[in-house]
């Protein structure tokens, strides 16, 4: 197989490559991408759910019900956005990848090249996403006396909690898509050398 | 595959690395330095009239607003700094072994994808901040200050924009070199 393909003329990237025989690039791929998935599921969850009503003093002795809920911010609303279009892109690729490895001859390199090239891009919305809730849930633990921002954590405090568990599992979202984006580089530079 | 490397100026390189990259990362390194600048300097000084009673005139109380009493702020010029000295090495590095050493270009892609990746996040911080500056909060009372210090908040704005391109330059830094990489395969 292999020698039959030297002898023609190399084809542009559309064909597929028989000779990738290890798979081990592609079993971790998948195995980030369910990672990824998860954990933009799991941040999405907690955002959501992150709604507390406390009773807060308004006026020396009277007390009124005041909510917060994650859509009173702007930056929430993109988080939670941000990371539904990271999942719903990673069940796609995911699936793409997973029907890849149950095939015998793996990715094509023209998917390949057009995940990765995706992959970076949602890279840069979710880290921007992460730091855009990072940097208002900030705010919100400590308060900022220049400007008369007043921190609300000792007040809702399982609001701020379900806060910072969701930013954590953002913060492993991005990291997973780094990593997935690092070994697509390497399985290219594995393909370069063997030629 | 290495002759490729060595042909130097006819292949659309310069000195064995290839014109858009070189274009890319002077670009990128000039849009960082100038974020940083541009955010690093910022400060502004005003006055709020502030009203006490109806018959007294208004009293005029003193505003600064200084680009570090913000830790979004801050971080964002830390980022950009460290783009800004993170390009100009990669640059250097690259014009030294003239494209041509796999392993520096390897660490040079892995290294571009942490920069994409920080770049991104501090102007998600930065912009998230601004906007509140800017709309205020009404549910928690954050009060908006960007009506008062307009100058402030203009070249907060201008400096996001700035390391936004900066930031599209990395991105598009990789995907050459993926599509590159796959061009040779």
């Amino acid at each position: 197989m292999a020698s039959s393909d030297a002898q023609e003329a190399p084809l542009k990237s559309s064909t597929y490559e028989p000779e990738y025989k290890s798979s081990f690039g592609l079993v971790v791929d998948v195995a980030l991408r369910v990672l990824l998935f998860a954990t933009a599921l799991a941040a999405i969850i907690v955002m959501v759910t992150s709604e507390q009503t406390k009773m807060i003093p308004v006026a020396p002795g009277k007390l009124m019900p005041r909510t917060a809920k994650f859509n009173h911010s702007p930056a929430f609303i993109y988080f939670v956005a941000a990371l539904s279009v990271a999942g719903l892109y990673s069940i796609i690729t995911g699936a793409l990848s997973a029907l890849a490895l149950l095939k015998s001859h793996g990715h094509s390199t023209k998917l390949q090249a057009h995940f990765v090239m995706f992959d970076a891009l949602l890279l840069g919305i979710v880290a921007a996403a992460t730091g855009a809730a990072g940097g208002v849930a900030y705010i919100g633990l400590k308060g900022n006396s220049h400007s008369n921002w007043n921190k609300i954590c000792h007040i809702y405090g399982s609001y701020c909690f379900h806060f910072s568990a969701s930013l954590i599992l953002s913060l492993i979202s991005s990291i997973t898509l780094l990593l997935l984006v690092w070994l697509s580089v390497y399985v290219l530079s594995k393909k370069v050398a063997r030629r | 595959m290495d002759l490729q490397y060595k042909e130097g100026i006819n292949n659309g390189r310069i000195g064995g690395v290839k014109r858009t990259d070189l274009a890319l990362r002077l670009l990128a390194l000039v849009l960082t330095l100038t974020a940083a600048v541009v955010l690093g300097v910022n400060k502004q000084t005003t006055t709020v009239a502030i009203t006490l009673s109806p018959s007294l005139p208004p009293v005029k109380l003193p505003v600064t607003a200084k680009w570090h009493y913000m830790s979004a702020f801050v971080y964002f010029v830390i980022v950009n700094a460290v783009a800004c000295a993170y390009t100009a090495l990669s640059l250097v590095l690259t014009l030294a072994t003239k494209g041509g050493k796999k392993n520096v270009s390897s660490m040079v892609v892995i290294f571009d994808l942490l920069m994409v990746v920080l770049l991104f996040s501090a102007i998600g911080a930065t912009g998230a901040v601004g906007l509140i500056g800017y709309e205020g909060n009404s549910h928690v009372e954050w009060q908006k200050v960007c009506h008062v210090l307009d100058k402030f908040c203009h070249r907060v704005m201008t400096a996001m924009g700035l390391s936004f391109i900066g930031s599209v330059a990395y991105l598009l830094l990789i995907v050459f070199a993926v599509i590159n990489a796959y061009k040779r395969l």
